[in-house]
C-alpha cells in the first residue's frame, strides 16, 4: 500500500515540476513550489511511516531496515543507502526551492525557476526510473529482497524480517543528524548556480546576482561545516580508530566544494566593493554545484572503494549525462557573457584586500585542485596500468598541509584590511604585545612537546591568530556588536586558528600501544594507571554487547565489542574514551581470546581543542542572524 | 625595547626544534600506518580494528624483531598483495607530488595575471 502511494506520488511531483518547467504564467509558479514541497516532504514522512511500520513488501525496507531495529536507527535508515538518501536529496533541494523563492529571488523573469525546476525533475526522475525507495518487493531473497517492481499496484511479496542496516550506521546517534546536516550543505550548493545561471541567462543586466548568490551561499556554507565536522565527530565515536578525517574519497568530494565555496564567500566580497574577480565569480559560483555532481558521481558510481560507497548499477551513467547537461548550461551562458565578463576591473593593490582575496582565492582552488587529483587518481591508473593503487593520507598531508597553513598566517591579517596596500612595520608594531605572547606561547610548547618545526610553523601561525583576533573581538566587543558580515569572518577565523591549534598537537604528540591484558590487570600506559575489571555481555534485541569496564582516576567507562544479530560483518568495537583537555586516552578492544583481551590504548592529543575550532567556525552564523 | 624582545624570542623560537626534537613515531608506527589493510575499505594496519589486520600486524612486528630494512618489508608486502597495499606510492613516484604542485603554480600564475593591473 504504502510502495503503491509513494511511486504514484513521486509521479505526481515529476508533473507537477514538468508543469514548472513548461508554463508561462507568472502567477502560478509560486503555488507550484509550494505543492513540490508539500509533495517531497510527505514522501519523506511515508518511507519513515514505512521503517516504523515494517512494511517489508518496499524493497528498501526489507533491506535496509529490520524489525530488531531500534527507532532512532529506524529513522536514521532513510538515508542509510543510496534510493532513500536520494529521496532525502529531493527534499533538501524542494526545502531550498521553497526557501529560495521565498526569501532570495529578485528576478520577474522565469528562467531560475525553470532551471531549479530541472534540477530538481533530473533528480526525482532517478526516484521514478531507475530506482525508487518505494519500489515493491516480487522476489524474496534468504535475507531481505532481492528484485523490485518501479511500477504501482503489483501484487508484491513480503520478507519476514528484514536485513537491518549496516552495523557501523546503528551504532551512533550521530547517524540520526550527520547525514541531513551534511546534505543541507552540499545540497544547498545549488543556490548559487541557479542564481549566477538565470540572472546571466539573458546577458547582463545588474550587478545583483553576486550579492545574491553571496547570500545564498553562506548557510550551506556553515551546514556543510557543520556536517564535516559531524561526521569527523562520528567518525571518532565509532569507528574505533581514534581518526576523524582519513582523506577517503567521500570525504574529499565534500570537501572540495567547501574549500570552493570558502573561496567565494571571499572573492564575493571582492567583486561587491570593487567590481574585480567577475569572470572567476561566475566560474567557482557555477563550479560549486558541479564539483557536488561530480562528487556525488565519482563516489556512487561504484568505481571507488570507500567506508561510504554504496552504489547501484544506473546511477553512474544517471549521474554523467546530469553533470554534462549542467555543465553545457554553464558554458553556453558564459560564453553568452564575454563582455560582461571583460568589464571585470583589474586588482591595484597586491598587499590591500583584493590582494588578499585572490592570494587566498589561489591557494583554496589550489587545494581543492589537489585533493581532486588524489581523488580521481587512482581511478585513471587502474584503467590505464590495470593495477589498483592507493593514495594514503602522507599524500595530501604533504601537499595539502603547507597550502592550508600559509592560509592560517594570511588570516592573522584579516582584523584590519583596507583598500590599499598594508604596510607590514607598521603592522608589526601595532600587534607587537600579540607577537610577544604568542612567540612565548610557541617556546613553551616546543619544549614541553619536545617538538620538531612542522609544529613550531604550525603552532606559531595558529596560536597568533587566535590571540589576534580574540584582542580584535574582546577591545572592539565594548563599542559594538558582534553583527554583520565582517565578524562572521572573524569568528569563523578564529575557529580556523583554534582548530589548527588542536590539529596540530593531535598530528604531532598523540601515541598509542598494543596491550595484552585479563580482568583484574592494572596497566599502565602514558603514565596513567588503568583498572581492568571484568566483562560482562548484555543482549539487547538488535546485538550482543560485551562490555569490558575500565577504571581509571575513579570514573569507570565501557569498552565494548557489538555483535549484531542479522550481519555477518565482523563485530564493531566501541571505544572507552576518558577525555580531557589536552588529550584523550581511547581504549578499544581488538580482539578477546578467552579470556584474554587484546585492547588498543592510544593517546589522541588535541582532541578537544579540535571540536572546540569547529564549533566556534560553525557557530559564526550567529554573527548573520537579525535580531 | 619590546622590539629586541621580540626578535630575541623569535630566534629562540627558530633554533629550539634543532635542540629539543625527539621523534616519537617508532618504525613499527610509521609501517603499519602506511600499509593498507587489504580486506579493509581505505583503512591503514595501524587504524584498522579486523583480526586480519591482526594478523598482518603481527608479521610486520617480527620482521622489524629480525632486523629487516623497511625496503624489504614493504618489498614482502608488495609482492604479495600488490602495489595498492603501499598508501605511499608518491614515496617510489616523485611525479606524484611534482605534478600536482606544478598544475597549482601554473593556475596560481595565470590566475595573477589575470586579475593584475599591468
Amino acid at each position: 500500500m504504502i510502495s503503491s502511494i509513494g511511486i504514484v506520488l513521486s509521479w505526481i511531483g515529476f508533473v507537477n515540476l514538468a508543469t514548472l518547467i513548461f508554463s508561462k504564467k507568472k502567477n502560478l509558479f509560486q503555488t507550484l513550489v509550494r505543492v513540490n514541497l508539500y509533495i517531497h516532504f510527505l514522501l519523506f514522512c511515508l518511507l519513515e511511516i514505512g521503517l516504523f511500520l515494517d512494511d517489508f513488501s518496499i524493497y528498501y525496507i526489507a533491506n535496509h531496515s529490520a524489525t530488531s531495529t531500534p527507532p532512532l536507527y529506524k529513522f536514521a535508515s532513510l538515508w542509510g543507502s543510496l534510493d532513500g538518501s536520494i529521496l532525502l536529496w529531493n527534499f533538501v533541494l524542494s526545502i531550498y526551492f521553497y526557501l529560495y523563492v521565498k526569501y532570495y529571488r529578485a528576478t520577474t523573469e522565469l528562467y531560475d525557476i525553470k532551471i531549479f525546476a530541472f534540477i530538481i525533475l533530473f533528480f526525482n526522475g532517478f526516484t521514478i526510473f531507475s530506482s525508487s525507495p518505494f519500489a515493491g518487493c516480487i522476489q524474496l531473497a534468504s535475507l531481505g529482497c532481492q528484485d523490485f517492481t518501479l511500477l504501482p499496484f503489483q501484487d508484491l511479496v513480503i520478507s519476514d524480517a528484514g536485513r537491518g542496516p549496516n552495523p557501523l550506521l546503528q551504532n551512533h546517534p550521530l547517524m540520526a543528524i550527520h547525514p541531513p546536516v551534511l546534505y543541507l550543505g552540499y545540497v544547498g550548493l545549488v543556490l548559487p548556480f541557479v542564481v549566477a545561471t538565470s540572472e546571466l541567462f539573458n546577458k547582463y543586466k545588474d550587478e545583483n546576482w553576486i550579492k545574491i548568490a553571496e547570500k545564498a551561499t553562506y548557510f550551506p556554507w556553515v551546514f556543510l561545516t557543520a556536517g564535516i565536522s559531524l561526521g569527523a565527530a562520528w567518525s571518532y565515536e565509532v569507528l574505533g580508530w581514534g581518526g576523524y578525517w582519513a582523506w577517503d574519497p567521500v570525504e574529499n568530494v565534500s570537501f572540495i566544494p567547501w574549500l570552493l565555496a570558502t573561496a567565494f564567500l571571499h572573492s564575493s566580497k571582492t567583486q561587491i566593493k570593487e567590481r574585480t574577480l567577475i569572470n572567476w565569480n561566475y566560474v567557482l559560483a557555477c563550479l560549486m554545484f558541479l564539483s557536488v555532481i561530480f562528487g556525488t558521481f565519482i563516489t556512487r558510481s561504484g568505481v571507488l572503494i570507500s567506508v561510504h560507497a554504496f552504489s547501484n548499477g544506473n546511477i553512474g551513467t544517471y549521474l554523467l549525462i546530469g553533470l554534462l547537461a549542467f555543465t553545457s548550461l554553464f558554458i553556453f551562458i558564459g560564453i553568452n557573457n564575454v563582455e560582461y565578463f571583460k568589464s571585470s576591473k583589474k586588482v591595484k593593490n597586491l598587499f590591500g584586500r583584493s590582494g588578499f582575496f585572490v592570494a587566498n582565492n589561489i591557494i583554496l582552488s589550489a587545494s581543492a585542485l589537489i585533493v581532486l587529483i588524489g581523488t580521481v587518481y587512482p581511478i585513471f591508473y587502474e584503467s590505464f596500468f590495470e593495477r589498483q593503487l592507493t593514495m594514503g593520507r602522507s599524500f595530501y598531508d604533504i601537499l595539502v598541509g603547507p597550502l592550508l597553513l600559509i592560509l592560517v598566517y594570511l588570516m592573522t591579517f584579516s582584523t584590519k584590511v583596507t583598500k590599499v596596500n598594508l604596510n607590514l612595520k607598521k603592522w608589526i608594531i601595532q600587534n607587537q604585545n600579540e607577537i610577544n605572547i604568542t612567540l612565548v606561547i610557541s617556546i613553551i610548547s616546543t619544549v614541553y612537546f619536545k617538538a620538531s618545526y612542522k609544529f613550531v610553523f604550525a603552532i606559531f601561525g595558529s596560536v597568533l591568530l587566535s590571540v589576534i583576533i580574540l584582542k580584535n573581538i574582546i577591545t572592539r566587543l565594548k563599542r559594538t556588536k558582534l553583527q554583520g558580515t565582517y565578524w562572521t569572518g572573524q569568528v569563523s577565523h578564529l575557529g580556523i586558528g583554534i582548530f589548527t591549534i588542536g590539529l596540530i598537537l593531535n598530528v604531532t604528540q598523540s601515541f598509542s600501544n598494543e596491550l595484552i591484558i585479563s580482568a583484574g590487570d592494572t596497566v599502565n600506559f602514558g603514565d596513567k594507571n588503568f583498572t581492568i575489571l571484568s566483562p560482562y555481555e548484555e543482549i539487547k534485541q538488535e546485538k550482543n554487547v560485551i562490555n569490558l569496564p575500565i577504571e581509571f582516576d575513579s570514573k569507570e567507562k565501557n569498552a565494548s565489542l557489538n555483535i549484531f544479530k542479522n550481519s555477518s560483518q565482523q563485530a564493531i568495537s566501541s571505544p572507552a574514551v576518558f577525555r580531557s583537555i589536552e588529550s584523550d586516552t581511547y581504549i578499544t578492544i581488538k580482539v578477546i581470546d578467552d579470556d584474554k583481551f587484546k585492547l588498543i590504548f592510544r593517546e589522541n592529543y588535541g582532541i578537544f581543542i579540535l571540536w572546540l575550532g569547529l564549533a566556534t567556525s560553525s557557530a559564526s552564523f550567529l554573527t548573520r542572524v537579525k535580531k | 625595547m619590546k622590539k629586541y624582545m621580540t626578535l630575541f624570542l623569535f630566534l629562540i623560537l627558530l633554533i629550539l626544534p634543532i635542540i629539543v626534537y625527539e621523534d616519537k613515531d617508532s618504525r613499527y608506527e610509521k609501517l603499519s600506518k602506511s600499509l593498507l589493510c587489504p580486506v579493509c575499505q581505505g583503512e591503514t594496519l595501524y587504524d584498522s580494528p579486523s583480526e586480519y589486520a591482526d594478523d598482518m600486524r603481527s608479521v610486520l612486528k617480527e620482521q622489524i624483531d629480525n632486523g629487516l630494512s623497511d625496503e624489504q618489508i614493504m618489498d614482502y608486502w608488495t609482492a604479495r598483495f600488490g602495489e595498492r597495499i603501499n598508501t605511499n606510492p608518491q614515496d617510489t613516484n616523485l611525479l606524484l607530488i611534482i605534478l600536482p604542485i606544478i598544475f597549482s603554480f601554473v593556475f596560481g600564475y595565470l590566475f595573477y595575471r589575470k586579475v593584475r593591473n599591468e
